[in-house]
């Protein structure tokens, strides 16, 4: 199991990400890339927590392949949400 | 001899005779309970959507069912239910709670992630979507994910300590990671959602109030519920449950609680900055 001090920096290292958010928020420039750059830090921090916290690192990519399959449901689901909405259904 | 009279003359459950003791062991430690909790959470669901005093009896079966749940769990009725080889196949070296857990998980994913692409469907379809910096109180939403990161934080520092045999550790991490888990709701529920129904933004006022509630309500239960389970864990401690070699609890707890907070990592840009 990893070290006490590297959960802390991890901790240090989310709350940093998270004050990055508010900050990028606030500036002023293309909406869209706001977003974009908004959406990075939070997919980072959510990569980090699952890797780190959960300890996805050491299970295993048999293991990981569960929350990836899961993620890979949600996009099957937009893309025949989306289809169907396009179709006029 | 007199051991072999005495098994005749005891009274077994139909067929536990001609069981192997691998099959004995199982059914022992089998349980029909998360089969009563999924019919409770039906009729709760049955009621809130056509009668509402089935939601209370719902909500009793499943609230006396997780309560018999935890008293088995406290009393080590499901420790050490080894499962034969050729059934632990792919996953051989995840013990069968942890991925119990993880499938759990990756349903989890499934309904907020559902519920996500809803809330984006519907915002990029709309005309006109108020600001989120002037509707939401960004200082109280940045608090609140620094809040459960650091539950997160204190979640993770209970494992490290009970598996190195550290039991106060253990006590202080679970109280502290109980205690934010507190505060996150007091912030939500106390502050945040009274000062938005004030304003006038309530479930019923239109699409961006009805997707923020739904969502952040949904993560509010689950913030719930999982301190429920951290409770648990504290009465558990308390009653010397764990040790340095057994902690399975522990890290499943954990592992839903560090999933709760990576819910809110997404939910907080998507409704307080964007």
């Amino acid at each position: 199991m990893a070290g006490i001090k590297l959960y802390i920096g991890i901790w240090l290292g989310l709350v940093f990400a998270t004050v990055m958010e508010v900050v990028v928020r606030s500036l002023t420039g293309t909406a869209a890339v706001f977003v974009l750059i908004i959406m990075l830090i939070a997919s980072i921090k959510a990569i980090a927590i699952s890797l780190y916290y959960q300890n996805l690192r050491h299970e295993g990519i048999r293991l990981a392949t569960l929350p990836i399959a899961a993620v890979v449901g949600i996009v099957f689901l937009a893309v025949s949400a989306a289809m169907t909405m396009s179709m006029g259904m | 001899m007199i051991h072999l009279i005495h098994l005749k003359n005891q009274k077994f459950p139909k067929g536990v005779l001609n069981m192997t003791t691998e099959e004995t062991n199982a059914k022992e430690k089998s349980s029909y309970l998360p089969l009563i909790i999924a019919g409770g959470v039906a009729i709760f669901l049955l009621g809130l959507a056509i009668y509402i005093p089935l939601l209370i009896v719902g909500l009793i079966i499943v609230g006396a069912s997780v309560f018999k749940l935890f008293k088995d769990g406290a009393k080590e009725k499901f420790a050490d239910n080894k499962e034969a080889e050729e059934e632990k196949f792919p996953l051989d070296s995840v013990p069968k709670e942890k991925l119990g857990l993880w499938i759990f998980l990756a349903s989890e994913i499934l309904i907020f992630g559902s519920l996500i692409i809803a809330y984006a469907y519907v915002r990029i379809n709309s005309g006109s979507w108020p600001v989120a910096t002037q509707t939401h109180n960004v200082l109280l939403g940045m608090t609140n994910t620094i809040i459960l990161l650091t539950s997160s934080l204190a979640m993770i520092l209970a494992l490290y300590s009970i598996r190195a045999g550290n039991v106060k550790g253990l006590k202080i991490a679970l109280g502290s990671a109980f205690a934010l888990g507190l505060a996150f709701l007091v912030i939500k529920l106390g502050f945040e959602w009274p000062e938005l129904i004030s304003k006038g933004f309530t479930i019923n006022s239109g699409l961006p109030a009805s997707t923020y509630y739904t969502l952040t309500g949904l993560h509010a239960v689950h913030v719930a519920v999982g301190m429920v389970a951290i409770g648990y864990l504290m009465f558990r401690t308390y009653q010397g449950g764990f040790t340095s070699t057994k902690h399975v609890a522990v890290e499943n707890v954990g592992l839903y609680w560090h999933f709760v907070d990576i819910v809110w990592m997404f939910l907080f840009p998507l409704f307080y900055l964007i």
